[in-house]
């Protein structure tokens, strides 16, 4: 599972946080006017219902009372209801629509019992006010039942009200979030961005100072980081440069010096010609030896990448190696890509050379594009490579059993570590595996852009 | 017999390279100093000099300045330094090669034959004047005019034009430049092919920025529009 970004936790804390308060505050403010509402309406209700029944109380004064007219001369406005309830039976204006049965047990036993009650009920989809007046002088009770359907409707506007204001204030609350983590994020960004360039190998890059001393502290430690890193780098730079230097200009006297003996090898007797043989071999391996770890050493530096034509390349170093150009097996035809040419170049020299030192040449360099990855496939007929030295064959020194069995010791040892530290360098992977028909297939793969 | 001249602090290197390239069929004068080879070179100019770069007292990039001034002898610079940073401005100071020591003898010595081959005159069957736009080419003459001015050009700078101009509309690309211009058989230097082509662009374009006849193709090489 992947984390969500800092800024992204930043934005929704905020939300939540703005989301918590506002919804508490729209449901205190919702219950704090429902209730004080209600209470009024029911105070209303009581005062309402005590003075209907002093004047239902008045119409059943008489003898043989007619319940029905008291009920039709209490004046009750629109909306309350009145209910007379005498030796259990409830009289009503109007035929019984579930009036009755809306009033609770409990407060017909209390009001039968002498007491005055009022209670909310649910009736039909809303609610209502039911008001119990016990009228024992005339040997009845008097109940009053107000809908609410007007309060409910109006805490229904309400609520909607103050959601609506929580979701804008969880809105704002989010926005405020997203603005301040850029702020507060800003110096972060500035040092990724800063960090990115150092890593590229610009060691120039530096993190602008702010006026904020939280973040001052931020820039000046890591521009103080840098400069150590980029001290030490040029330091070991200049290292690299003096030795190689160093072991460059004496191998430049050997070789120069080798190949004047060398033209006379005609002219020297069998023993000093064997001995100048030996010098010429040696100085050449050890030239190719001090260059392939020269090479090596600075091979963790990125790749210089720039648009190359592969297969012309490819072509190209086919043709000094003195392979013929069936050869090159390609599916891409002139492919253009974005790698570092002379690492490439030395990719496939090193593992063409690898072929012809250890597996009988090269007969076969395949050259295509597969997901935007650019696949290099150098197949030889030798005896492969055991499945338990596949990994090791990319380590410096390592020369394969196969090939020492054989005899093969002309080479540095260094080219296929040199292989893999150039594929490294492209971001890309190396790998032997069986060639179809026997032999050892060199698999390189290389993204075509810096991801 | 082509005079050679070699600039070079090392003694050892020096008498070693003396001795291989006085093998190879060169006269080769070798001094140890910046200074020494300028005053060599004026007083007898040599075919085809060799350059190193870290000398005392003025260093290899003002040498080639100073030899670049008194005329186009070919340049061929033998450092043990393969920095890009180096080879850029060894090459951007006026040097027609670089090479990194060591350096086989064989392969040397065929360098300086493909910068002598075209340093003596290229003309083979080449049309007498071509134009491009204000750029007028005459390959004979080995003459270069922008506008009514004469441009002067190194060797290594004429030849280049010289091989886009005779694929007028095509793309060369940098290996196929490095083997007509520079004579490499194996796969060579591309920077020499860029520094170069920039060096050309200043002389012979109006806006060397934009240029409008010598063109990258991005990816595959350099044309040269009419």
């Amino acid at each position: 599972m992947s984390r969500l970004g800092l800024r992204a936790r930043i934005t929704a804390v905020f939300a939540l946080g703005a989301l918590a308060l506002s919804a508490s505050l729209a449901f205190a403010t919702y219950q704090l006017t429902r209730e004080s509402l209600l209470d009024e309406r029911e105070r209303a209700a009581v005062r309402a219902a005590y003075l209907d029944a002093a004047f239902i109380r008045t119409g059943l004064g008489g003898e043989d009372p007619d319940i029905s007219a008291a009920l039709q001369n209490l004046d009750t406005g629109e909306l309350r209801r009145p209910l007379v309830r005498r030796d259990g039976q409830f009289f009503a204006r109007t035929a019984d629509d579930g009036l009755t049965s809306s009033i609770p047990a409990a407060l017909q036993r209390l009001v039968d019992e002498g007491t005055p009650a009022v209670q909310r009920v649910p009736l039909r989809d809303s609610s209502a006010i039911v008001v119990g007046v016990p009228l024992p002088a005339v040997e009845a009770s008097y109940y009053e039942v107000s809908p609410l359907t007007e309060l409910e409707r109006t805490f229904g506007v309400l609520a909607t009200v103050l959601g609506l204001v929580a979701l804008v204030t969880t809105v704002a609350g989010a926005s405020t979030g997203w603005l301040i983590s850029r702020r507060v994020l800003r110096p972060l960004a500035q040092v990724a961005d800063a960090a990115g360039t150092i890593a590229s190998g610009d060691f120039t890059a530096r993190v602008a100072r702010d006026n904020d001393p939280d973040l001052d502290k931020l820039a000046v430690s890591f521009n103080r980081m840098v400069d150590e890193v980029s001290a030490r780098s040029e330091a070991d730079r200049r290292f690299a440069a003096d030795v190689s230097h160093e072991l460059r200009s004496p191998l430049q006297t050997l070789s120069a010096a080798t190949s004047v003996l060398d033209r006379r090898r005609d002219e020297l007797d069998d023993r000093t010609a064997a001995a100048v043989d030996l010098l010429t071999d040696e100085v050449a391996r050890f030239e190719t030896l001090v260059t392939d770890l020269l090479e090596l050493a600075k091979s963790d530096r990125p790749a210089e990448r720039r648009p190359t034509d592969v297969v012309a390349l490819t072509r190209a170093l086919l043709a000094s190696r003195g392979l013929p150009p069936e050869v090159l097996e390609t599916t891409c035809g002139s492919a253009v890509l974005d790698v570092d040419p002379r690492r490439f170049e030395q990719v496939l020299a090193n593992l063409v050379d690898n072929a012809a030192k250890h597996g009988g040449g090269a007969v076969r360099v395949g050259l295509g594009v597969e997901n935007d990855r650019l696949v290099l496939e150098v197949d030889d007929e030798g005896a492969g490579v055991p499945a338990d030295e596949r990994e090791l064959v990319f380590d410096r020194f390592a020369r394969g059993r196969a090939s020492s069995m054989r005899g093969g010791s002309d080479g540095t040892g260094l080219g296929l570590a040199l292989v893999a530290q150039h594929v490294l360098a492209h971001r890309g992977t190396v790998a032997v595996l069986d060639r179809p028909g026997g032999g050892a297939r060199f698999r390189v793969e290389l993204p075509g852009e810096a991801p | 017999m082509p005079r050679l001249l070699i600039v070079e602090d090392d003694d050892r290197i020096r008498l070693s390279l003396r001795l291989a390239l006085e093998d190879e069929g060169y006269v080769v004068r070798d001094v140890s100093t910046a200074e020494e080879g300028l005053a060599e070179h004026k007083s007898t100019p040599a075919d085809l000099v060799l350059v190193d770069l870290m000398l005392p007292g003025m260093d290899g990039f003002d040498c080639i300045r100073s030899l670049r001034r008194l005329g186009d002898v070919p340049i061929v610079v033998v450092s043990a330094r393969d920095d890009t940073h180096d080879v850029v401005a060894a090459l951007e100071a006026g040097a027609d090669d670089y090479v990194v020591k060591p350096v086989a003898v064989k392969e040397l010595s065929a360098r300086l034959r493909a910068l002598r081959r075209r340093a003596s005159g290229s003309g083979e069957d080449a049309p007498k004047v071509l134009r491009f736009g204000e750029i007028e080419l005459r390959p004979e003459a080995g003459e270069v005019l922008l506008g009514d001015e004469q441009v002067h050009l190194t060797r290594t700078e004429f030849r280049l034009l010289c091989e886009l101009a005779d694929q007028s509309g095509r793309v060369l690309s940098r290996q196929q430049l490095l083997d007509r211009v520079w004579g490499y058989d194996v796969y060579g230097d591309e920077r020499l092919v860029d520094v170069h082509m920039g060096r050309l662009r200043r002389k012979v374009e109006r806006d060397p920025a934009n240029p409008a006849h010598l063109v990258t193709v991005r990816g595959l090489g350099y044309k040269l529009a009419p």
